[in-house]
Formats: C-alpha cells, sequence, structure tokens
C-alpha cells in the first residue's frame, strides 16, 4: 500500500486524498448516527461534542426491543421491501420491455401517460387509495402495505432506457431460432439490462423501507407496524428522545445497507451506463 | 458472478414466496389477533373504525403517546395503552355489548392520520389528546360537543382556567384528564454562583421576576459565567411557541380582541417583543435563536449550557428521572414564572378525551358513555397524576406524589388561554416564527414584524371561520 502511494505521481496523489477526504466527509453522518445512537438524548447536544462516545448506554436499543415487537417491526420492513421490490422489478420489467421492444397501437400514448403519472405527489390520491384498501379489506395486512407500490411508473420509466440501449438485431436473432418473446425476454434481453435491474432494486427498496405516510395508515395493529412506523409510535411529542430516535435509525439502516452493498456494483453501473445515454 | 446471480434469483424467488405467504398470512393474523382481543375484549376486523351492529357496538380509542402503564411507568409490561386497555377491560365487564379497541399513533403525524380518516369516514370514536392540537378538528365539524356530560360536580372539581381551554364558543368539546403547566425552569446553582440567592424560590416553588428584575438577573449570570448563556430562546420553527406568546403578553397584552382578532401589534405587544429583542441583542439570551428550536434549548438547558430555561411539567418529571438514573449530572434545578407586569402569565396544555364525529349516534352516545366513565371513575381518574390533575378530588389524593402541584394551584390565577381555541390556530402558528426570526436577524422592526403577523394572522382567522362549522 505505501509502496503504492510512493509512486503515485503528485496530481493523482492530491487527488486521492481529496476523494479520502471526501468519503470520510460522507461517512461521518452514519458514524454520528450509530455513537449518538448510544448516548443520551441530551449528550447528543452536547457543546463541544462528544467526537467519540464517553459512555456507552444501551438503554436506547433496550428501549426498543425489549417490551416491543421491534423484532417483528424489522421483519416486517423487510418483507414489504422486499417483496414491493421483487414485484416491482418483475412487473416494470415486463411493462418496459414492451414499451421498448413491442409494436402495438397507442404505444406512444400510453407511455406519455405512464411519464405524466410520474408528476403526481403520492399525498395526492393517498384518500382515494386509502379508500380502495379499505373497500378491499386490506387495511393492517401486508397486502395493503405492498399492493399499492408493486406498480411503479418510474421503474416503467428507468427500465425502459435499459432496453432501448439493447440493439434490436438479438430479439431478431433470437425470432429467427425460434424463440418465443419470453424466452427472448427473460434469456437474451434480461441478461443484458441487469445493471438497470440492480438500480432498480435499491432505489426501490430504499424508498418502499423509507415510505412512512402509507405504511402507517395501513398498520394500525401494533405487530403489523413496520419499523419506522413503529419507532416512531413510540416517541412522546412532548418530549422527544432523539438517542431513542438515533437508535432506530441505526436498527432501520442496516438493512439497507446490507442491499446497498450486494447490488453496488449494477448501481454504479446502471448509473452509469444512464449517464452514457445522456 | 453466475452463482451470485443464481443466488440472487434465487432469493428473489423465495421472497416471493415467502411474501404471497405471508400477504396472506398477515391477513390471517390480524383477524387471529382479533379474534383473541375480541375475548380479551377487544374488537374483531382489520378496519380501524368500530361500528354497531345487532351484535353490539365496537369502539376504537386513538391516543398519542402520553404516559406509560395504567397508573404508573414502573408496572409491569407498562405501555402507552396499558391505561386505556385497562379502562376498557373494566368497562366491557359491565357492557358486554360493547368492544373496545386500543390504537396509539404517532403524534407528530396526528393530523395526516385524522384528515385521511375523516375523508374515508373512518374516524376513531374516542381521541385522547391535547385541546389546543385538536380543538382545529372541531371546527371541521370532526367532534362533537359533550357538553351534555358535564355535571355541575365535575364543573366543581375543575378550575375555571381549565374550562376555559375546553370550550368553543359555549359547547366543550374535550374532557380534560390532565393538564400541563408551562413555566421557566432555572439552575439554582448558577443563580447561587451569580450571588443570586435572594432570587431562588424554595425547592417547590415557583420563583415570580417582574422584567425589570429579570434582566438584572441575566445580567449577573452573563457576568458570573460567560461560558453559560443565561436565557434559552428560539425561534426556529412552531414547536414550543407557546412560550414567545407567553413573552408577547408580558406587558399585559391581551393577543386577541373580544371578536378574535390578533392585536398583539399595540403599544403592549410591540414593548414586549422589543423587551425580548433587547435581550437577545445584549447577549443575555441564547445567540443565533432564529435558528435554534426548543428541544436544543432544552438539551442545552440539561447539559448546563443555559441558566434559565422553559419546561412543562412533563418535561420536568423527565429531567428528575433523567438525573436519577444517572443519564444526566444532577444539578439545582428550580421553577419560576414567566416574567409580567402587572402579574405573571401562566398556560398549560390540556389534555383529555373527544368524542369523534363517526355520524353513527349509537356509537357516539357509546363514546360518551365511555368517556364518562373513564374521566369520572374514582381509582382510573387518579392516573391522572402522570400529568398534573384536573381534578380538585384526584389532587387531594395524590398531592404526596406530586411536590409542585401546590405551587401548579396557585398559578391558575395567572393562566391564560393562549389559542382560545380559535379556527386556524394551527396555520396561525405557522406566520409567527417567520416574524419573529425577521425581527431576530434585524431584518424587521419589533412594530413591523407584528404588523406583519396581525396583518397574515388576522387573515388566517378570517379564512378558517368561513369553513368553521361552529361559524357556519
Amino acid at each position: 500500500m505505501l509502496k503504492r502511494i510512493r509512486h503515485m505521481e503528485k496530481p493523482d496523489l492530491i487527488l486521492n486524498i481529496i476523494i479520502l477526504l471526501g468519503a470520510v466527509l460522507n461517512l461521518f453522518p452514519l458514524y454520528w448516527l450509530i455513537t449518538s445512537s448510544f448516548k443520551t438524548s441530551a449528550a447528543i447536544y452536547k457543546m463541544p461534542p462528544d467526537w467519540f462516545p464517553t459512555t456507552f448506554n444501551i438503554g436506547n436499543y433496550r428501549d426498543l426491543f425489549v417490551g416491543q415487537p421491534a423484532f417483528r417491526w424489522a421483519f416486517n420492513s423487510i418483507l414489504v421491501s422486499t417483496v414491493s421490490t421483487v414485484l416491482v422489478i418483475v412487473f416494470s420489467s415486463l411493462a418496459a420491455y414492451s414499451f421498448s421492444k413491442l409494436q402495438f397501437k397507442g404505444k406512444n400514448a400510453l407511455y406519455m401517460v405512464f411519464i405524466c403519472s410520474l408528476m403526481l405527489p403520492k399525498e395526492i390520491f393517498i384518500v382515494p387509495l386509502f379508500k380502495i384498501v379499505q373497500a378491499l379489506e386490506w387495511s393492517d395486512t401486508y397486502m395493503g402495505m405492498i399492493a399499492p407500490t408493486v406498480a411503479s411508473c418510474f421503474g416503467v420509466f428507468l427500465l425502459k432506457g435499459f432496453f432501448d440501449t439493447v440493439p434490436d438485431s438479438i430479439r431478431e436473432s433470437g425470432k429467427i431460432d425460434g424463440a418465443s418473446e419470453l424466452t427472448i425476454f427473460t434469456k437474451l434481453v434480461l441478461p443484458i439490462v441487469k445493471p438497470g435491474l440492480g438500480a432498480l432494486f435499491i432505489l426501490n427498496f430504499v424508498n418502499v423501507w423509507n415510505d412512512y405516510l402509507w405504511q402507517m395508515l395501513m398498520a394500525r395493529t401494533k405487530n403489523m407496524r413496520t419499523l419506522m412506523v413503529g419507532t416512531a409510535s413510540l416517541m412522546q411529542e412532548i418530549n422527544p428522545n432523539f438517542a431513542y430516535k438515533m437508535a432506530g435509525a441505526t436498527v432501520a439502516c442496516v438493512p439497507m445497507l446490507v442491499v446497498f452493498l450486494l447490488f453496488q456494483r449494477y448501481f454504479t453501473a446502471g448509473i452509469t451506463v444512464g449517464a452514457e445515454k445522456g | 458472478m453466475k452463482k451470485r446471480v443464481r443466488l440472487a434469483a434465487l432469493g428473489m424467488a423465495a421472497a416471493m414466496i415467502l411474501g404471497a405467504c405471508s400477504s396472506a398470512g398477515g391477513s390471517g393474523e390480524t383477524k387471529q389477533e382479533a379474534g383473541n382481543a375480541q375475548t380479551e375484549g377487544q374488537p374483531s376486523g382489520g378496519s380501524s373504525s368500530g361500528g354497531s351492529s345487532a351484535g353490539g357496538t365496537e369502539l376504537t380509542v386513538w391516543l398519542t403517546p402520553q404516559w406509560k402503564g395504567v397508573f404508573s411507568g414502573t408496572e409491569e409490561g407498562a405501555d402507552y395503552d396499558s391505561f386505556f386497555k385497562e379502562a376498557a377491560k373494566r368497562y366491557m365487564e359491565s357492557h358486554p355489548d360493547v368492544t373496545i379497541k386500543v390504537e396509539v399513533i404517532d403524534g407528530s403525524t396526528r393530523d395526516e392520520n385524522l384528515s385521511v380518516a375523516q375523508q374515508t369516514n373512518t374516524l376513531p370514536d374516542i381521541m385522547f389528546e391535547g385541546a389546543f392540537t385538536m380543538s382545529s378538528f372541531y371546527h371541521k365539524g370532526a367532534i362533537v360537543p359533550i357538553t351534555d356530560l358535564i355535571t355541575d360536580e365535575d364543573k366543581a372539581d375543575i378550575s375555571e382556567g381549565i374550562w376555559n381551554n375546553c370550550m368553543i364558543e359555549d359547547e366543550i368539546f374535550i374532557y380534560p384528564f390532565f393538564h400541563m403547566p408551562g413555566t421557566l425552569v432555572y439552575n439554582a446553582d448558577m443563580f447561587r454562583a451569580a450571588g443570586l440567592d435572594d432570587k431562588v424560590a424554595g425547592q417547590y416553588e415557583i420563583a415570580t421576576w417582574t422584567p425589570d428584575e429579570f434582566v438584572g438577573i441575566l445580567e449577573a449570570l452573563k457576568a458570573a459565567n460567560p461560558n453559560v448563556y443565561p436565557m434559552a430562546l428560539f425561534a426556529l420553527n412552531n414547536q414550543a411557541d407557546t412560550w414567545n406568546l407567553a413573552y408577547l403578553r408580558m406587558f399585559g397584552n391581551q393577543f386577541y380582541s373580544d371578536d378574535n382578532h390578533l392585536v398583539v401589534n399595540e403599544d403592549s405587544g410591540v414593548k414586549a417583543l422589543e423587551y425580548i429583542l433587547n435581550l437577545y441583542n445584549s447577549g443575555l439570551t441564547v445567540p443565533g435563536a432564529e435558528s435554534l428550536d426548543s428541544n436544543t434549548n432544552n438539551a442545552m438547558f440539561q447539559n448546563q449550557q443555559i441558566a434559565v430555561s422553559f419546561t412543562n411539567s412533563v418535561l420536568l418529571a423527565n429531567l428528575a428521572a433523567d438525573m436519577e438514573s444517572g443519564a444526566l449530572p444532577a444539578f439545582d434545578y428550580r421553577l419560576a414564572n414567566i416574567p409580567g407586569d402587572p402579574h405573571p402569565n401562566g398556560f398549560t396544555y390540556v389534555t383529555g378525551a373527544m368524542v369523534m364525529n363517526t355520524g353513527d349516534e349509537a356509537r357516539i352516545a357509546a363514546a360518551k358513555e365511555f368517556v364518562k366513565y373513564f374521566c369520572t371513575d374514582e381509582e382510573l381518574v387518579t392516573a391522572s397524576k402522570n400529568g398534573t390533575p384536573v381534578r380538585a378530588s384526584v389532587v387531594s389524593k395524590v398531592s404526596g406524589e406530586l411536590p409542585y402541584l401546590e405551587a401548579y394551584n396557585k398559578n391558575d390565577q395567572y393562566l391564560f388561554n393562549f389559542s382560545k381555541n380559535l379556527p386556524g390556530y394551527t396555520e396561525l402558528r405557522n406566520v409567527l416564527f417567520p416574524e419573529l426570526q425577521a425581527a431576530l436577524t434585524g431584518e424587521k422592526t419589533a412594530q413591523q414584524a407584528l404588523d406583519d403577523y396581525v396583518k397574515n394572522g388576522n387573515a388566517i382567522l378570517d379564512e378558517a371561520k368561513k369553513s368553521s362549522v361552529v361559524y357556519n
């Protein structure tokens, strides 16, 4: 390592130092989050701050996990985010492939409707959506939390861009060889757009994981809450314990970090492809 | 690489199967839970709303986190819903035709929860929450008046200052349970170190200082310890803005006219804001108040970086508990009134039960009965000691457990209703702090800031009045 640094040219060295500083700066919030979760609420506000925790208080985690079904909340969060994301990928990739490669009447108009719906904030249709879910008796069920999230216009938009980069000749050669449309889609085209699927997985997983309003409206019983909703329900408005919030946020961010680490290669590749496409 | 892809595909497939099972399991489990709950006196059905049928009446109670346990947080399994579950259990023993479901909702999203519930006809039957945060829902027709529930005995048992907080026009919309008086809190150790022994009141008393005395106190504190900010001040958002409202009444301003319009830009209001600005500009408060919130100030007081801060009975109890548990280093803290001329000003947050307008007369009647039950039952109502009890009859029973009770009761004479439960009060809060920020940064004079607040605020009040069911 030292040898490599010694052999580096000056501009490279400076650039690496800048990048290293940037990385430290970016990691600092995570460090602060985790260390603050072991502090008391008052210690978080201490001036000058304790850059390194002087005490190790596990009380926040104890309050979170003892007496509250926090493991169940974590399970709910993982389940809802994972299932929703898998379904989003399935439906979005099918729709995006159709928009990109198939020819049918009204394709462009329909795609425009998809794009336009991206401009609508979720809060606008939360009441009618709630009414539908109530009518279907999906309130306080996983179905109620997952079903409304699986139709993702953003997913279709994102993946269509990736499918557009796949040469039509691949599909045509598949056709010549007698492959069905489904075989062409699953065996020939889908593997090429893996970076896009990875990027969508991360983006959607984080989106559903962090979703608060809808999950709060759906989860009426304690056991059906997700980690975000469950942790928030323990906070007294008049006396918010921020160390408690930090502990909840730490627990909530761990699965996201795992997902990112697992899919980061695809995510980076996905972003790059998008950039190239310009 | 291939292995990883296969693994990911396997994971996805497993997740899908798991998801499919869990979706069904989720519903099933809810039904199972509800089924079990019913035998324990809980309602069936996954819906948040209750209902009435030939089989009986189902009621839903919503509450934001208030206190843990039935009577105390030290009970085994104490949780925020313990009291209401116990009350429901006891009530259902004598009313087998009624089932009651209790749900704790997040206080920070209370308005969103209630708005969606009102628009989708899924309001709970009973809401247990603070009066001033809920009055806007009374104006929207979401809460029914409960004046008919209140007896002469109740009126005599609860002070007039409390009842004022529970009324809109001539109707009572909330059954008061407990309240949280707001005062100042000061670090008595710092006072002594600054030679202010004569300004320190008794351990369980509330000190009263005139505005002039208060300036002297802050100056002495600053001179004695330049590393400590003498006074807390915040205007980042509407959080804990009630203390700022109290400061603006410092020189006798009434804040609202008889016809419910803002009059805080009168001379007395301007004088009060100028007084605060002078403290700020003289370095007698925490600096950068325009970008600080109340939580930061509170934490700074706990860390002994501020000498005089704000508090209420719940914050005070938590401060004591944190010191006892060692979470905070102990120091001598005491209470003080918000200074005023000719008298100090006090306010309180009243919390209680509201009967929601579900449109179902049978449920509304049943909800009223249950509210009456837990707000008057001799044993259950002693749980109000987790705040400051509103009933004199409870105060006499638990005064030994609550050392500040006598001082709070003495302060009843200074109580003002800071919101007057006006329609649009919630929106009104959002136009005050930007004006305070402008005054603190010197962008506006005290007069300009209050003129603009009055202009914008009155427009909000007029607009809200137009859509209030009370006035239309």
